[in-house]
Parts: C-alpha cells; structure tokens; sequence
C-alpha cells in the first residue's frame, strides 16, 4: 500500500509542471554556470558571507548586539535554505523511484522499498559528502547554541566563498593538478621535521636553560625554523642542537624553493587554458560573432575592417608570433589549431557564430577548415582564400560559400588600372567606403510604399539618389531588358522609368550615407503608418 | 599600341596579363631568374632577361622611351623598390604600377615614385569584408562589372569643341538616349577628385572633363563614337 503510494507520488512529480520548473528555477539560481541568475546570486552569498564574518569579528571585542543578533540568524536561515536547497536538486529521487519501478515491473520481478530507499539514500549522501557540502554544513553548525565551541569555524563561512568564485576554484585546481609532487614533498618535509625535533628534542631536554620542554614544543621549534621564520623565543643551547638547526635551515632552503617551483610550474602549466577559458567565456557573451581562422596579412586587414565596424569576432591561428600579434591587437585570439573539430566547436561554430573565413595562407589547410566547418554546421557562412587556380573549384566542393583569390583581385584592379585609371579609382572609392559616396541595397518589404510604385513615382533625383539597378529574384520582371543573372537572382541594371518594383525587390542605389539612411527611414515609417491605419 | 613591361613572372603577372587586351598593349615579360623566363617564353609571351639592377639593362629593353607602363611584381620588396627608383630616375612619365607585400614599404615606394601601390593582400581583406557586409553589392560587381557579363566601367573624356562642353548634365540623358549611368565627373582643371553626380547640383560640362560611366560595352562605344563624332560635324 505505501509503495503504491510512493509510486504514485512520483509519477504525479514527474508529470507536475510546477514542481519541474521550480526545481530549474533553483538550478539556474544556484548550479547552473551558465544561466543568467547564478552571477547574482554569487555576488549575493559573497556579501552575505563577508558581513557574517564582519559580526564574528565585531563580537570578539563587543558586547553582543540584539540588532546583530538578529541579522546573524538571518543570514543563518539563508544559508540553511540554501544547503537545503541544494540538498534537494542535487538528484530527483522520484525519477530514481520510477527507474526502479518500471525495471522491476519490467523483469516481472517485485519492487522492492527498501533497496530503492537505499539507492535513493545513497545517491543524497553522496551530496552531503562532498568537499563543498561539508564546508557548508560547517559554516551553519557553529551557531548552533549547544555547538558553540564551535564558533572558530565559522571562519569556515569564507571556504564557502570558493563556491562562489571561479578564481579561487583556480587556485585550488591549480594544487590539485600537482598532487603528486605536493604529496611527495609533504611526506618528505614530514619527515624531516620529525627527525629535527626529536633530535633537538633529544640534545636539548636535559639541558636546564633550554625551552623545550616537551615534544610539542621541539615540533614548535622546527616548523619556525624550516619555514625560515625563525622567531627565536626558542634557541638551542647545546652543540648537538646547534648541528641540528644548520642541517635543518640548509635543507629547508632546498624545500621552500621546490614547492615554489611546483607552484609556478602548476600555474605556468594552466595558463594557456585559463586564458582560452577566458576568450571562450567572453564570446559566449556576443549574440552573433565570425572566426577567423589564421591572421596572417588578409586576416589582419579582415580583422581591422571588422573590429571598425563594432563587428565581434575571434581569431583562430596556430602560429604563436600572429595570436601575440592578434593579442596586442586587442582582438580576442587563441592559439590552436582550427581544423580541429573540438576547437571550432568550443570557438562556438554551432552556437552564435555567423560566418567563418579561412585565410591562412596554406591552401590545404584552408580547405581542409573549409570541410570540418561545412561538416560541423550546414547553415554557416564560409569564405575562403586560395591562392591558386586549381584550388578554387575544391574549395567550393568542400563547402565555401565564397573562395577569393588575393592574386586575382589584385591583377583585375592592376588591370583595370592601367586602362581606366579614373573610373577604377572611384568605384575601388565607392566599393570600399572610402568616399563619402556609397552604394548600399534597399529592400522593398511587403506593404512598404516601394511595392507596387514604378520607378519614375520614387523621385529618386530629388532625394539626390541615382539608381544604379534592380535585385530581383521575381520573374515578373524577365520582359525588362539589361538583366544579368547573378547566381538565383536576376540585376536589372538601369531600370527603364516604367519598372515596377515588386515585394523582396532589392533597389541598389547610389549616393550620400545619411541620404540612403534618410531614404531607408521614410519607407520603414510610411509602413509603419501604413500598419496602424489598417 | 601602349608598350607595357612587366617586372617579375608569377602568379599575380600572369593574372594581369591575361585580364590586359592584347589589341591594345604589347606586353613584355621581363626576369633575372632563367626558369621563370624560360615559362613565361612557353606560355608565349615576349620575354626579356636581364638585370633589373643595371641601368643599361633597363634602356635596352625601352624604358626611358618606348615603354609606358611599368608594373614591379617582384616578390621581394626591397627589389621593387629599387626598380620603381631606377625606373623613375629613367624616365619622368612612366605609369609604374607596383605590388607590396608589407604595408610598410608602401610608403617607401611611393617615395620612390610610383604612382599606383596594390597591396594584394589588403585588397583580398576589403573584399573579404564587403561580401561579409554587403553580400548583395559585391556578388553583383563581381559578376558584372568585374566578371563575365557585359556591363562596364569607361571614362570618356569631353573633347575639344564637342558638343557636350558648356552643357548641364541633366541635359545629357544618358540613361534614356544611351542605357548608361553616369556615375561622376572629374574636372581636370580643379582636381583629380571624382564629383559624384548625385551630389551636385546641375553642373555644366566643359571640355577635359572625365565623365565616369557604368553600362554595357555596346552602349559605351556608341557614346564614344557619338562624343567623337560630333566634334567632327561642328
């Protein structure tokens, strides 16, 4: 009967939509790294936790204040929901109860309470048991009245600032990832002090002057000289002691100096992680981004063109000199190799990025980005570079959107330089955005007052716009002559004064930045307007 | 014909040649290196080799009188540099055309007397840029003006008693009459600065004006013609 009821109970959770959102409500708030809420929160538990040690102190010299009284319990109470809390979304009993359920109706076998209790149980103690769990449990427990012996750890309220911040979870990964040779370094100073001090201990008892009157004391003495403190409120008198403390500092020198020498390495070891984590957790933060993979010149100039326009973007290279130069850039770069799937994915190919531009100068690794990008995401955009002929039709085969060729580009503008120096200056001046002179695209939208309108209605003249042609994908338009066929679309160039331009037409005109800008706003208000009255 | 010298034969040469009318420019190939003249002789084309660094050598193959147009394609630096200097120091009007691998020397060969500087690779990251920004734009001139299809760039420069000098640009109507767009218009006597058409207001036309237009060949040459013509019938 009461294991009827306990099913029932967790199917009815398992079904219960207030009750699953109210869990990831509190998984947000305090677990998951990612959600928006976790960062305040933090910052909360942070403050919390610094003005509770803020009283603890006030207390030792003070006399206990009521109002003081009041907000420890306070803070007490949050800290107490909170371990609670965590308690509770550490693992969804229910779901373990059904799991267990459904495999013993499953192999027809009975369902036993008990076993799944303990599972249950088990996987609950599991939490209560871990490093993080303990710390908290040991800031709440000493303000329990009859534990108030206890009250030194509340300094234990400032290890629960490690859950709140990734820097000093650092450190500690830092110590972890050398536990070998802290291990072995720890054993070997161990011993060395036990043998000091039961030495000097052994030289220096029966001497009546000495200060060492008991093993603790001897231990007292070695651990201030090895760690070079040397207060001197303990000195040995006899030669043998004496012995003993030349033998102690000089090989206690020897120590100090190798466990700085494991910490640095450790952190010189994690430094290039931590430093990509760093760029990985700030284009996490960018809606919509580009990588770009290699930072040679094209790259470089890619990068300053970008970084002009506020457009975010990171840079992938394997050459150290070109991410140091990236870096000094001030662009966001790490150094790995970007044909690797992993890599791309955590530069976040699937997740923000809009396009991708492969402008190494090797043409193999070009288009072999060009093949994992295309592999890891069907919907990216990918331009790419290759320096000879052959290679432009591969590139298109392993997915490029676009393949530019730098000699190309640079032999059609010698090119057209020679043989029309002026005209070439100028569209190079238009087309780059170096004149005040641009050419940009307006959209005729649905129901914008472009739709339907000839071109001789759009006054264009008056708005000091020329129209250089049409964008259309429509064959309404196929009768018109002077069409180009530009991949699906169709340009018309020099629309005849008769042209009507229809729904997703694409006008191309010429002319001043704020005039387009001017232009582009009246239609978007004319639609505007348009909407409301209807 | 204008006489055209190419210095240095590799990939970027060949993409100039081949784009160059062969109507219009007699090309010469010009190398130290032997393996590359004797490729670029297979692929034939004319070909010259000598030391870019002697002087005599450069007089022999015309420059300092028949050549026009120079263009350095060297793929050191430092040597175009010296052979834009050698050049320059040959002759006055040369048209020299060189290409730069880092931006630095950019400015060095402007010093030295070039009068058009291209920087490959900063060209490939505008480009880059463009079909990221404005993808529409620069598919369409990379098809048209840049690519297969027939639509064009000309200038046309207003002769002596033609009929255009002393009038406006509004009346011009080039785009009914002709099929053209005009996109600007260079004043000689002014500045070398392109005046864009939709700028102004009605400007009047005189002769040495550049008019910088945009349209399909068979229209250009018809206004070419028209511009020539009439100067004959007044």
């Amino acid at each position: 009967m009461l294991t009827k009821l306990i099913v029932y109970a967790a199917y009815y959770l398992k079904s219960s939509e207030s009750y699953k959102n109210s869990k990831l409500f509190f998984y947000n708030l305090l677990e998951n790294p990612s959600s928006t809420s976790k960062p305040y929160f933090d910052m909360f538990m942070t403050g919390l936790i610094v003005l509770s040690i803020f009283f603890l102190l006030y207390d030792v010299e003070h006399e206990a204040s009521a109002m003081g009284g009041y907000i420890e319990q306070g803070i007490l109470a949050v800290f107490a929901c909170e371990y609670l809390l965590r308690f509770w979304i550490y693992s969804d009993t229910h779901i373990i109860i059904l799991e267990e359920h459904e495999k013993s109706q499953y192999l027809n076998i009975e369902f036993s309470f008990y076993k799944t209790l303990r599972k249950v149980i088990a996987k609950k103690m599991e939490y209560i048991f871990s490093p993080f769990a303990i710390i908290d449990l040991l800031a709440i427990l000493p303000s329990y009245r009859p534990l108030r012996i206890l009250r030194v750890f509340l300094v234990f309220r400032l290890f629960k600032l490690f859950r709140y911040s990734s820097s000093a979870k650092l450190f500690s990964d830092v110590l972890a990832s050398k536990r070998f040779e802290l291990l072995t370094l720890m054993m070997f100073t161990g011993f060395l002090i036990f043998i000091a001090s039961v030495s000097v201990y052994v030289f220096e008892y029966p001497e009546p002057e000495s200060k060492i009157k008991s093993l603790f004391d001897a231990v007292y003495w070695a651990i201030v000289t090895l760690a070079t403190v040397g207060y001197g409120d303990i000195i040995p008198h006899t030669v043998g002691g004496r012995l003993v403390t030349i033998l102690l500092i000089l090989t206690s020198l020897g120590i100090l100096s190798f466990f700085t020498s494991i910490l640095i390495a450790a952190f010189n070891d994690k430094m290039p992680v931590l430093r990509e984590n760093r760029v990985y957790s700030e284009l996490e933060r960018y809606k919509s981004f580009i990588i770009i993979c290699g930072y040679g010149r094209v790259g470089q100039e890619v990068a300053r063109q970008l970084s002009n326009d506020g457009q975010k973007f990171i840079i992938i290279d394997k050459k150290a000199p070109n991410v140091e130069l990236a870096k000094r850039d001030g662009y966001l770069s790490i150094q790995n190799d970007a044909s690797k799937n992993e890599v791309l994915l955590s530069a976040g190919i699937c997740r923000g990025a809009s396009a991708i531009l492969c402008v190494t100068g090797d043409d193999v690794t070009n288009v072999y980005v060009t093949l994992t990008s295309r592999n890891l995401n069907k919907n990216i955009r990918i331009i790419s570079r290759t320096n000879r002929h052959d290679n432009v039709s591969k590139l298109y085969q392993a997915g490029a959107d676009h393949v530019i060729r730098p000699f190309e580009i640079a032999g059609l503008l010698a090119a057209e330089f020679l043989g029309q120096p002026v005209a070439f200056e100028a569209i190079s001046g238009i087309l780059q955005n170096q004149a005040d002179i641009v050419m940009e695209t307006v959209l005729v939208n649905e129901g914008s007052c472009l739709d339907n309108q000839a071109i001789s209605q759009l006054d264009l003249g008056d708005k000091k716009l020329s129209l250089i042609g049409v964008i259309s994908a429509n064959p309404i338009h196929f009768k018109h002559k002077n069409k180009y066929q530009v991949k699906q679309q169709h340009f018309y160039f020099n629309p005849e004064p008769k042209f009507i331009l229809r729904n997703e037409d694409i006008l191309v005109v010429l002319g001043r930045k704020y005039g387009i800008d001017h232009f582009r706003d009246q239609i978007e208000k004319h639609r505007l307007l348009a909407r409301k009255v209807l | 014909m204008k006489q055209v010298a190419v210095f240095g034969y590799n990939r970027l040469s060949v993409e100039v040649i081949s784009r160059l009318d062969k109507e219009q420019y007699q090309i010469i190939v010009i190398d130290h290196i032997a393996e590359h003249i004797q490729l670029a002789e297979e692929n034939g084309f004319q070909v010259a080799n000598i030391d870019f660094r002697v002087d005599d050598d450069l007089r022999s193959v015309g420059i300092g009188s028949s050549i026009d147009t120079l263009f350095c394609f060297f793929e050191e630096d430092s040597e175009n540099v010296f052979l834009t200097l050698s050049a320059r120091a040959l002759d006055k009007n040369l048209n020299i055309i060189a290409i730069v691998e880092t931006p630095e020397s950019a400015e060095k060969l402007r010093v030295a007397g070039a009068n058009k500087i291209i920087d490959p690779y900063e060209i490939c990251g505008r480009k880059i840029h463009d079909i990221l920004k404005r993808p529409d734009i620069t598919n369409i001139f990379d098809h048209t003006v840049f690519g297969r299809h027939d639509l064009n760039l000309a200038e046309v420069v207003i002769p002596e008693n033609s009929y255009l000098d002393n009038t406006y640009v509004s009346q011009l109507q080039l785009g009914t009459q002709y099929n053209l767009i005009l996109i600007g218009i260079v004043n000689k006597q002014v500045s070398e600065q392109l005046n864009f058409v939709v700028e102004d207001v009605d400007r009047r036309l005189s002769v040495g004006d550049i008019l910088v237009i945009l349209g399909p060949s068979r229209e250009i040459r018809a206004f070419k013609k028209d511009v020539e013509n009439d100067f004959s019938k007044n």
